[in-house]
């Protein structure tokens, strides 16, 4: 399940109601939705009705969702984006004294800079080759050293050593493809 | 193309911090006279340090709400239902819903409302709230007409307003049609403010109301 691309999976999900492959994309991105939810919000309360959001929208979209058009990295980029946009306002509903304290409460321009940024590396991220995705999610995401992936993978040192920086190099490309 | 097989391997590791100290020194005399290596441990410095950030966004949710999501997706078991079975539990779910609705079974109870006035930013426009519900949150029903379209930049929000403060009850869009009908929520002590107003917003902006006030009116309580 790890080697299928997002797209195949998100195809499962709306053909057959695949329940791997939708906890397969959830394993996958909850954690960067739940981390936009966190930084953002300002409220893990709030990050987790995000992460509930989106992945119901994913699911009830996913017959709706068109490879051809976007990445499924965008496209959760976008759902986030606007659930996440939604909770911001529906929170603006608490009591603002007037003349009080600005208290720090995110804007829609952190929601489309930083925000948008991160989804974009994470749609390059997932264009790369399993074995180029594998070796950085494991030292980047996991923090495993160059020998614990070795061992992880069971690849030889050197092995790793060179696949990691043709991962970098690959996920280089693969940025500039975002533009 | 790099003609450094060798040292072009470690690059990735050198600008990821990794390397043993007398791999990392190898390659800081290589990059001294290789203008290519150098530009090329740039270039990956960046993606490092973008992964970098990436990696640090990234929060592992709590293990419960994976369950949550998962086992409990609205719709889902809707959709594993067999569909005559599904079709038939739809229909009485109509007729019995038609029931109670008829029977005002599902009215919240209205706790206020308002006629909202035109200023002189909005002339011809109107609108009417009310408020409902018994809990922390009211339900707040806003319509309103004649409002000049929001910019793509723009939108409205409508304000309970006390003696010092005021309390927002959400924010709306209005299109060309120049008519909004929209379901809003406001903490519950907002209905007990003697005032509403609607003002016009641009995002970004600061958080309190601009001096924009489109609409405004008294609150009754009912």
């Amino acid at each position: 399940m790890r080697d299928v691309s997002d797209e195949v999976l998100v195809r499962r999900v709306a053909q057959s109601d695949d329940e791997r492959a939708m906890s397969e994309l959830y394993d996958r991105y909850a954690g960067l939705v739940y981390g936009a939810g966190v930084r953002y919000l300002g409220d893990r309360a709030l990050a987790e009705d995000l992460v509930q959001d989106v992945f119901t929208a994913i699911w009830r979209g996913a017959g709706g969702f068109d490879p051809q058009r976007a990445s499924f990295v965008t496209w959760v980029y976008r759902i986030t984006r606007n659930r996440a946009t939604d909770l911001i306002r529906r929170r603006r509903a608490r009591v603002r004294t007037v003349g009080g304290d600005a208290s720090f409460e995110p804007g829609e321009d952190d929601l489309t800079g930083e925000l948008s940024r991160s989804f974009d590396l994470a749609s390059a991220l997932s264009r790369l080759s399993p074995v180029h995705r594998e070796v950085l999610t494991l030292a980047y995401f996991q923090g495993l050293s160059q020998s614990e992936i070795s061992r992880r993978t069971h690849t030889p040192l050197g092995t790793v050593k060179s696949r990691t920086t043709a991962a970098l190099r690959a996920l280089r490309e693969s940025m500039t493809e975002d533009g | 193309m790099n003609t450094h097989p060798e040292l072009s391997d470690l690059l990735g590791l050198y600008v990821m911090g990794v390397l043993e100290p007398d791999e990392e020194r190898e390659v800081e005399e290589h990059l001294e006279g290789c203008p290519a290596c150098r530009d090329e441990a740039r270039d990956l410095r960046l993606v490092h340090e973008r992964l970098a950030d990436l990696a640090n966004m990234e929060e592992t949710p709590p293990r419960e709400l994976r369950d949550r999501v998962l086992t409990e997706i609205p719709g889902r078991r809707m959709r594993r239902f067999p569909l005559v079975a599904a079709a038939a539990a739809v229909l009485c779910a109509f007729v019995v819903l038609g029931v109670l609705f008829s029977t005002g079974f599902f009215a919240p109870e209205e706790v206020a409302s308002a006629d909202l006035k035109a200023t002189d930013l909005a002339p011809g426009a109107g609108g009417e709230i009310q408020l409902y519900g018994s809990g922390d949150n009211m339900d707040v029903r806003l319509e309103a007409w004649g409002m000049p379209p929001c910019k793509a930049d723009e939108y409205y929000e409508l304000w309970f307003v006390g003696d010092e403060e005021r309390v927002s009850g959400g924010s709306f869009t209005v299109g060309p049609s120049g008519r909004v009908q929209v379901d809003l929520n406001a903490p519950r002590l907002a209905g007990a403010y003697p005032q509403v107003g609607v003002t016009k917003e641009t995002s970004p902006g600061p958080p309190g109301a601009s001096d924009n006030k489109m609409l405004g009116g008294e609150l009754h309580k009912l």
